[in-house]
């Protein structure tokens, strides 16, 4: 056998091995959260290197190797699961850079960063003030987490008593110009029912590149033709104004009749669907 | 145009928003806005009943609009 079809069966057996190999430790080495995953992610590298060109070594030892590499970080998870001690000695802990709004020296020094970094670390989070850090913690992973003051945080609907209305994920039903039918029939939809959202909108299914329906049963569709214009659904404003027009038009006839009754009646029903509109007015308005 | 036919079209206006809020309770996933939904269906339901009701009396009194 010549050296380099060695080299290329070599190679592509190793390939296979890698890919079980992390599929098997799964995400968590991919991340290269902790030290047994750094340190592992590296080892299997350099030995999988060294075995497919090193010909004159059995490939095998190298494949023992790789395996031996692949199961401590995995033990480790296990131990890891049942024990936060040592959890805590193989991963790390976090360290407090900044707390109550002030830095941490001691804790800076200890972990080697300078002043210099920690700013590094706080701009990557797009904070440029440190004044305006309440908390931040330096992960193990070297990452920083930044809890900012209050006030600095960004505005939620719950700061302003703002009622939205709740939503569930979108599901995505068409896919390059065909249709899905496992999220269609997530959402209890038929491909019939799409079909007829698509004449609606006026497209044909090829042109759609990506079609998603949101959980109030609204098609958006983003077509392969970019130059088409695409409505947008329009059933729910159309809803909230006819409702708007109608509690106008009852309280203008509450002021235009004579009779008493029907004053009452037409006013009494106003204010009724000015409370239902007050409610759905989160939802319909989106 | 009488007070009678801006009643109806008020009327018919309503009924459309009925069933247009009941389609979409139907259709919707999230539960909570299901029910809301849902609850402005009946109340615009409840006003759709009595302005019937105006209607017929309208109807009594404009007896040339004579429609339902």
């Amino acid at each position: 056998m010549p050296e380099w079809l060695e080299v290329v069966i070599r190679s592509l057996l190793f390939v296979v091995v890698l890919f079980l190999i992390t599929k098997w430790l799964g995400k968590k080495q991919l991340s290269e959260l902790s030290f047994f995953e750094y340190v592992v992610g590296i080892t299997i590298g350099s030995i999988g290197a060294e075995v497919i060109t090193g010909l004159e070594r059995n490939m095998f030892n190298g494949i023992i190797g790789i395996v031996v590499f692949a199961a401590i970080p995995f033990l480790a998870g296990l131990l890891s699961l049942k024990s936060k001690g040592f959890r805590d000695f193989i991963e790390g802990r976090a360290t407090i850079f900044i707390k109550d709004g002030k830095i941490m020296e001691d804790n800076l020094k200890k972990e080697k960063y300078t002043t210099d970094e920690l700013l590094e670390l706080l701009r990557k989070k797009d904070v440029f003030k440190v004044a305006d850090v309440e908390f931040a913690v330096l992960e193990p992973t070297g990452d920083l987490s930044v809890m900012l003051k209050k006030e600095n945080q960004p505005l939620t609907p719950k700061d302003v008593n703002l009622t939205v209305a709740s939503v569930k994920e979108p599901q995505t039903v068409i896919m390059d110009g065909e249709i899905l039918d496992e999220p269609l029939s997530t959402i209890g939809r038929s491909r019939g029912w799409l079909k007829t959202e698509l004449e609606k909108q006026g497209v044909t299914i090829e042109n759609v590149f990506i079609g998603q329906v949101d959980s109030y049963g609204q098609l958006t569709i983003d077509l392969f033709d970019d130059k088409l214009q695409v409505p947008s659904p329009q059933e729910k404003p159309l809803i909230l104004s006819t409702m708007k027009k109608c509690q106008a038009d009852l309280e203008s006839f509450a002021l235009g009749t004579e009779a008493k009754g029907a004053k009452q009646m037409y006013s009494k029903n106003s204010e009724k669907i000015q409370k239902a509109i007050d409610k759905v007015t989160p939802i319909l308005r989106g | 145009m009488t007070v009678g036919s801006d009643v109806k079209q008020c009327f018919a206006s309503l009924k459309g928003v009925e069933a247009s809020l009941s389609s979409l309770a139907l259709r919707t996933l999230d539960d909570e806005s299901k029910r809301t939904l849902h609850e402005a269906m009946m109340v615009v339901h409840e006003v759709t009943k009595d302005l019937k009701k105006r209607v017929g009396e309208l109807e009594g009194e404009e007896l040339q609009y004579k429609g339902f």
